[in-house]
């Protein structure tokens, strides 16, 4: 316990420092800019969604959950997005295997959706490495999400770091998912 | 069996053999138990090459641990002993290493030129040791005190022995019959360890019995106070074994022994309900037991016959309640049974130039909680070996070996080795070989659901079977097409070859080297996948498959020295390399990336960073220094054992060793014994493991801090033969 708590605690650290880093960036001129953010879902594969807004860079209460005003979804480890069998918007994903830096432009084509609960963009397990011995869900480097959003802008994204909420005594309750993203507001597929 | 039947059945053999042994006194005189004898290799005989050959006619690595370095160990563990050897490392399974301060779940088995344990054979007498928990036995299965000797063969000797001898074979020899003998012994060790051994020998006529029986205890350890319970939890186990060899006539040999292990483990730990803290305690209680007949018929002076029956049985049972309300928490259950009669030939009177062939056949049967029913299979084997000797200094050695399952497809697997006699005190050998390892139960038969995060694992002759009634109970969604998984998922066996080449030297007689350099290649290795659609919550269905290849290479050097007729020094190292080739193809096309798990920054793992597999030390090393008195009185020895780090586990999102972040530090076990011997037929020992107290509650649970040992070893016929 001691170390997910001790690895939570580096890894807040991290995002402080990212953060106050990116805040200190001059963003007038540039039309995207690359943000840090971070998402708590309930360790429960029965909970509700906790869903996340591009665009907003913010959590949407799940009360939304029929509307466009979010752009993708989790539950423990489940990725939905708000398109097909889960939401009215148009929000699609590819997963690339490319470093997140490296990617410049967003396809044009190309992008899976939720089409059916079973059958969904990003499949469940396909992201992270489970390790048995510290039960984490560590996300694979080298990946990045490519979102189109429900408003149909494009979104890059990589997941930084799933880890265990603190908490007292044994119980695993919450996941903290950490990743960066670049939101393109112009509505091309450059970043 | 009831703990109460077992100290009964224990008390009268002990008992027995007091009474034997004060009766014996008149009748037996004491002899050179051989305690401090110098062997030379022609003198060491072992049978794992399925004929009774001296070690130096082995044309394939060997090693033997002889029983008088198990005494002056001092130690009750067989895996202590066998991780003091030269290349076989203490290993964690690769399932899961230790959780937090708790010791894994599988165990930990010994790692042989760089394969994970599930790849050695282990062999009690020839025969296999059934009961794996996910690849690992529990080598506490085998009372020290009752090991004659153990010979090590490395490399593949599947041509011998069929499946799981990839890396090589680990046969454990039990005290056989030796005159008119009993002996007792009591340990004593540090967490409240107790060891008491008793062991009878009788010779009558035609007739020769040996049994033991032996209890063994200890109260675990805690490496760490601030979590719930302790790091590991306390058990008992008893041992009891039989063996009777009747001489028939001059030409026929009966022998037949019979071993029974029982051990109750204790648990006690936390779990989360409703996300909630739970105490829970329990046990698990562990049977094992077997029965070996083997009748040796020699037919004429160049045709022998061996025939052979074992039956083994292995059951494992555990129950957890929890401590509040005492209600039933967690059960779980293992069950096998293997009857296997063999029959075997050997042609020829020649030193080196025999043949032997053989034919068997396995029936086994395996039922567990987390298998849907109980599994049946058939195996038919056939193997033969032919030496020649040319010049009286090549000897070639060609085997092979045929096993139909019911299970998997024909297999095949040839051996060849060379020996080769370059000068009266230097042999050369090589040989090479392939080995395969059946799928273990678990990736076949496996059908179990994760209740906490709710994902399932299907073995993959349960994954048709699995996915229809996943979907038929609403599980997975109706619109899922799983038609493409309902037909024929049997997994194959993975596949090894194995190329070994060395030499043994004696300088002076009093000085051994041996060398060997060794390349595995394993194929087809099983690995869990991610099926393309989920479960109805959301979470992931997996299912084995054969996809990965791995090469282990290395070698590794032996030199035992006699400095004197007090001192001798032995000191061994390997040096391994082991990696995946589809890791390696995946750095060399700029495929594998990594993430810093401080910094978040991502990059290309280079060739030079990959540290192979997890759990290998590139550099392992051991030293030993033995002192025996002219008198042959006292005894006293230190042995040091080193590890090179090794990979633990994954910190930068890539599943592989490649930062300096997840490897375990470097450490030495360092480890001491003194003993005395009296004439009346007692001996003294006490000793000290891991003297310099290392220790890492996280990532080596299973090393306690510094231990102490005491023993007291009597033989009763000796000690009353001298009060007369």
């Amino acid at each position: 316990m001691k170390k997910m708590i001790q690895a939570g605690m580096i890894a807040a650290t991290a995002i402080v420092i990212t953060l106050s880093s990116c805040s200190k960036d001059p963003v007038n001129e540039i039309t995207t800019v690359e943000k840090t953010d971070s998402l708590v879902v309930n360790f429960s594969n029965s909970s509700s969604f906790a869903f996340f807004n591009f665009k907003n860079g913010a959590v949407v209460a799940n009360t939304d959950s029929a509307t466009t005003k979010w752009d993708f979804g989790l539950r423990l480890t489940t990725f939905i997005l708000n398109s097909g069998a889960y939401g009215p918007g148009n929000a699609g994903a590819i997963l690339q295997n490319n470093i997140y830096s490296s990617v410049t432009a967003a396809p044009t084509t190309g992008y899976a959706y939720d089409t059916t609960t079973s059958q969904k963009a990003i499949k469940d397990g396909s992201w992270y490495d489970y390790n048995p011995t510290t039960h984490s869900f560590a996300p694979k480097a080298g990946q990045t999400f490519i979102f189109r959003t429900a408003d149909n802008h494009f979104v890059k994204m990589e997941l930084l770091a799933v880890d265990y909420a603190p908490f007292v005594g044994p119980v695993p309750s919450q996941l903290i998912y950490r990743f960066r993203y670049t939101y393109q507001a112009n509505g091309s597929v450059s970043f | 069996m009831s703990a109460l039947v077992k100290s009964i059945l224990f008390s009268f053999v002990l008992i027995s053999i007091l009474f034997t042994g004060i009766n014996a006194y008149s009748q037996y005189v004491a002899k050179d138990t051989g305690f401090n004898k110098v062997y030379t290799i022609d003198e060491i005989t072992v049978s794992t090459t399925r004929t009774i050959k001296s070690i130096g006619d082995i044309p394939v690595p060997i090693q033997v641990i002889s029983k008088k370095f198990i005494q002056q160990s001092g130690s009750q563990k067989l895996i202590d002993i066998l991780q003091q050897q030269t290349g076989l490392i203490l290993s964690d399974n690769p399932l899961g290493q230790s959780l937090q301060g708790y010791p894994n779940p599988f165990g930990s088995g010994i790692q042989m030129q760089g394969l994970d344990p599930a790849y050695t054979l282990i062999l009690v007498d020839g025969e296999p040791l059934t009961g794996r928990n996910a690849g690992i036995l529990n080598l506490g299965r085998i009372a020290v005190g009752n090991i004659k000797q153990v010979e090590i063969i490395k490399g593949p000797a599947t041509s011998l022995y069929g499946s799981d001898a990839l890396a090589g074979v680990i046969n454990i020899i039990t005290e056989k019959p030796t005159g008119n003998n009993s002996l007792l012994q009591v340990h004593q060790s540090s967490n409240k360890t107790w060891d008491f051994s008793a062991s009878q020998s009788f010779k009558k006529d035609k007739t020769a019995i040996q049994i033991f029986a032996n209890r063994y205890s200890s109260s675990g350890y805690d490496l760490d106070k601030t979590i719930y319970g302790q790091t590991t939890d306390p058990f008992r186990n008893y041992s009891f074994a039989g063996n009777i060899q009747y001489n028939l006539n001059a030409t026929t040999q009966l022998q037949t022994s019979a071993r029974l292990f029982t051990q109750k483990q204790f648990n006690n730990y936390l779990v989360y309900t409703a996300n909630q803290p739970q105490a829970v305690e329990g046990s698990s209680i562990e049977t094992d037991w077997s029965f070996n007949n083997q009748l040796h018929y020699k037919i004429s002076k160049k045709l022998k016959l061996i025939s052979r029956l074992y039956i083994t049985g292995y059951k494992d049972n555990a129950e957890v309640f929890m401590m509040s309300n005492k209600q039933l928490f967690d059960k779980s259950y293992m069950q096998q049974f293997l009857l296997k009669p063999e029959i075997q030939v050997e042609i020829g009177d020649k030193r080196n130039q025999k043949l032997i062939a053989g034919a068997g056949y396995n029936f086994e049967t395996v039922e567990a909680n987390r298998y849907p029913d109980k599994k049946r299979f058939n195996a038919f084997y056939i193997f033969s070996q032919k030496e020649w000797m040319l010049y009286n200094k090549l000897n070639i050695t060609i085997g092979g070996r045929l096993d139909k399952h019911s299970l998997y497809k024909l297999q095949f697997n040839p051996k060849l080795a060379l020996a080769y006699k370059a000068a009266p005190h230097l042999t050369i050998n090589a040989s090479i070989g392939t080995g395969f390892k059946a799928p273990d139960f678990r990736q076949q038969f496996l059908f179990f659901t994760n209740s906490l995060v709710g994902y399932t694992l299907l073995g993959a002759n349960e994954l048709a079977n699995g996915l229809i009634q996943l979907q038929q109970q609403g599980q997975i969604d109706p619109s899922v097409n799983i038609t493409p998984y309902l037909g024929n998922n049997t997994l194959s066996p993975e596949k090894s070859i194995g190329i070994n080449i060395g030499g043994r030297y004696l300088l002076h007689n009093k000085t051994t080297f041996t060398l060997n350099i060794f390349r595995n290649d394993i194929n087809n290795l099983i690995d869990r996948y991610n099926l393309p659609f989920s479960k109805t919550n959301g979470q992931a269905i997996f299912s084995y498959i054969n996809i990965n290849n791995v090469f282990t290479q290395g070698l590794d050097i032996n030199i035992n020295h006699r400095l004197n007729n007090l001192f001798s020094i032995n000191a061994g190292y390997q040096y391994l390399e082991a990696k995946d080739k589809d890791v390696i193809k995946k750095i060399k096309d700029g495929k594998m990336v990594k993430r810093d798990p401080v910094t978040f920054v991502s990059s290309y793992v280079t060739s030079k960073e990959y540290g192979g597999l997890f759990n290998r030390s590139k550099h392992t090393a051991n030293l030993q220094l033995f002192y025996n008195s002219n008198n042959k009185k006292w005894g006293a020895n230190i042995r040091a054992n080193y590890r090179g780090r090794f990979g633990y586990s994954d910190i930068n999102g890539n599943n592989i060793l490649d930062d300096g972040r997840e490897y375990v530090k470097a450490y030495v076990l360092l480890n001491a014994a003194i003993s005395k011997s009296f004439k009346q037929g007692f001996e003294i020992q006490a000793g000290a493991e891991n003297i310099l107290n290392h220790k890492d509650k996280n990532k080596l649970p299973n090393l306690p801090g510094i231990t102490y040992l005491v023993n007291l070893n009597i033989n009763l016929n000796q000690l009353f033969t001298k009060q007369l």
